[in-house]
């Protein structure tokens, strides 16, 4: 019993850091219909910036959170401007386009910085574990299980509650009659990509301690990270949370039961086949488009 | 229809000109060049395979890595029997005692090259058939394709008993093919490959230009409208996938035969996804022009990446975007706009000066899909 608490302890923390990273991912393509399969590459540089600034300034993680979310966020933004903008109007050619964005940036940090793995300590106030029973929880993952429920609600907040959200929304609806209203779209697609970008570069950094930092690292995030998307439904930030949560969970307990490799092969034939049978996710968007 | 039937079969007799003839005599008939190249021919086929279901029918298959992998195990199963007596020695390794029933039938060759054909189209139709009844289009295709590809290398490196695990098959016995020992470093080989692919462009090319291609170019355009006209679309798309299959499969056999051994990175997200670039910078309409697309690729790969050999990836991303925002429809669509340009210049200079040729089929208007 103790095993299975353990292992849905350390489920959900990587759930809620793949929450992150799929958040970033649901809003780029809910409202722009574009699939960013570089999306696991701003993970890695997140973790990168990250490792830069522990090594070079000597911040640790909590310190550096804000950074690293503007530059990421910044790097997105300006590969929104230079190439995701041109492919709006073809949304299958965004997978290939983002792609050899990836590549690009994969490769870019292997000759910058190097292909061998980088360590990032945790930050020195979250040593330590809190123990109830036999279950034993360090307190780092603690924090990241706050922290993206945090993102979360930050993230539903600018979605609903701030005048930038407003103006998504109206985008995401229509395009045409909300820049008739002098919002300007290309603007707002622009930002909404940066703060994607931006969250991926926070998942990144919260993904550091817990995992070894690799110039290919992004590949597999983003597969897993892409499915969350899809099984919540397109859009649906309540239902990539609720995904992400299912899914790492499940993992956890496949895992336990079978064992890593077989664990993951079960969950992705399971979500192979949520998707035959409701394409549009556990929790479709009702807008009408 | 039937001009552009010309243009096809045009293109193909050059095609077949430059590699039966042209190449060897660049290379000088030198055997171990020649391997180089029909490495390069092998990837040609999955990725003319790929233009099928991806160029023709619209369906992005990410996954087809996946049947190329079955291919090449396929084929490195019955090398790998042939070179040991009794048990793979990995298999000692992994303390297997008996051959695995999985196994057994691989003994034959002829079992081997059916099974490299049909295994193939039959995994990838019961995942077409899964797919397409639902009526699953577009990006889901993608993304089923691309889990499905996952889940497959996973459970290939996880049965390391049976597949020989992260490390592949490896120390094969040259094929023996109705009494020809195959040396891959000969001419002989060369021109096998070469037939190879001239064979499935012929296969390409009589489906793309069928009454079946053309149902499934209404697909592409309009679903739902060609559902209407009383076509079944999900049995076209089955068929297709499995075509399409078949011909990865086949790519895969011979690829094991070239490079010697087969490893499950042939099977990797990275792979799938290459030959995916390899059909957009050829040009996904035209099966022709997806595999010279891998060829140049390839080629160009193989001689950067002794140049360049930190770059070179670099490079590929960087084209492949470029290539993706301001070529949507490759260097096919490249040549076919060059083509139209001159074609109007000379028609414009025939007709009066007022009527002017009119311009609609710009490359950048249309690639949409």
């Amino acid at each position: 019993m103790d095993v299975l608490f353990n292992q849905l302890f350390s489920g959900l923390s990587m759930a809620s850091i793949l929450l992150v990273i799929a958040l970033g991912l649901a809003i780029i393509y809910g409202s722009m219909g574009v699939i960013n399969l570089a999306h696991g590459e701003f993970v890695m540089l997140g973790a990168y910036a990250t490792w830069a600034m522990q090594t070079y300034f000597g911040f640790s993680i909590l310190v550096a959170l804000p950074f690293v979310f503007l530059a990421v966020a910044l790097v997105g933004w300006i590969i929104e401007l230079v190439i995701v903008r041109r492919l709006y109007r073809r949304p299958l050619d965004t997978i290939l386009a983002t792609w050899g964005i990836g590549i690009i940036l994969q490769q870019a940090v292997r000759l910058g910085i190097g292909a061998e793995s980088r360590f990032v300590k945790g930050p020195g106030i979250l040593d330590g574990n809190v123990v109830i029973g036999n279950v034993v929880m360090s307190n780092y993952r603690i924090f990241v299980i706050l922290f993206s429920i945090g993102v979360l609600a930050a993230t539903w907040a600018l979605m609903t509650k701030t005048e930038f959200g407003m103006k998504l929304r109206a985008v995401i609806q229509n395009r045409g009659i909300s820049e008739c209203y002098g919002i300007e779209a290309s603007r707002v697609y622009s930002l909404t990509f940066a703060y994607g970008a931006g969250l991926a570069g926070i998942a990144g950094a919260l993904i550091t301690p817990l995992y070894s930092t690799i110039p290919t690292m992004g590949t597999s995030l983003v597969v897993d990270a892409f499915l969350v998307v899809i099984v919540g439904g397109l859009g649906s930030l309540i239902g990539a949370a609720a995904a992400a949560v299912m899914i790492g969970e499940v993992t956890a307990v496949f895992s336990m039961v079978m064992n890593d490799t077989l664990g993951r092969i079960a969950v992705l034939g399971c979500i192979i086949l949520l998707i035959r049978f409701r394409p549009r996710g556990l929790f479709p968007e009702t807008v009408r488009r | 229809m039937t001009r552009k039937l010309s243009y096809d079969l045009l293109a193909y007799a050059a095609f077949a000109a430059v590699i039966f003839w042209l190449v060897p005599t660049l290379y000088a008939y030198d055997g171990f060049e020649l391997n180089t190249f029909a490495r390069y021919l092998s990837l040609a086929i999955v990725a003319m395979a790929l233009a099928l279901s991806w160029g023709t029918a619209g369906l992005l298959n990410l996954g087809q890595a996946a049947t190329f992998g079955i291919g090449s195990y396929a084929m490195a199963m019955h090398l790998k029997l042939r070179a040991s007596d009794g048990l793979p020695d990995f298999m000692g390794w992994n303390n297997v005692d008996t051959l695995p029933w999985l196994w057994v039938p691989f003994e034959s060759l002829t079992f081997t090259l059916l099974a490299g054909l049909l295994l193939p189209a039959a995994v990838g139709g019961i995942i077409a058939i899964f797919m397409f009844r639902a009526r699953i289009a577009g990006v889901f295709v993608a993304v089923i394709t691309l889990a499905f590809l996952v889940a497959f290398q996973l459970l290939v490196i996880e049965q390391q008993g049976l597949t020989g695990g992260q490390n592949g098959l490896t120390g094969l016995a040259p094929l023996n093919l109705f009494g020809w020992s195959v040396d891959t470093y000969s001419v002989g080989f060369y021109y096998l490959v070469a037939a190879c692919l001239m064979a499935a462009l012929t296969i390409g090319i009589y489906v793309s230009h069928s009454k079946f291609g053309l149902i499934l170019r209404a697909i592409r355009e309009d679903a739902e409208r060609t559902r209407f006209f009383g076509y079944n679309v999900s049995s076209f798309e089955t068929m297709v996938f499995c075509i399409s299959a078949a011909l990865a499969g086949w790519a895969g056999m011979l690829y094991t035969l070239v490079l010697e051994f087969a490893s499950p990175t042939y099977m990797s997200v990275s792979f799938s996804l290459a030959i995916v670039i390899w059909v957009a910078v050829g040009g996904r309409e035209s099966v022709i022009a997806a595999a010279i697309g891998a060829i140049i690729v390839n080629a160009l790969e193989g001689r950067l990446s002794d140049v360049f050999v930190e770059g070179w990836n670099l490079m590929l991303g960087v084209t492949f975007v470029l290539v993706v925002i301001f070529m949507p429809r490759g260097l096919f669509g490249l040549v076919t706009y060059l083509a139209g340009a001159g074609s109007r210049l000379r028609q414009s200079r025939q007709d009066s000066p007022k009527t002017s040729a009119p311009i609609g089929s710009a490359p950048h208007a249309q690639g949409g899909r």
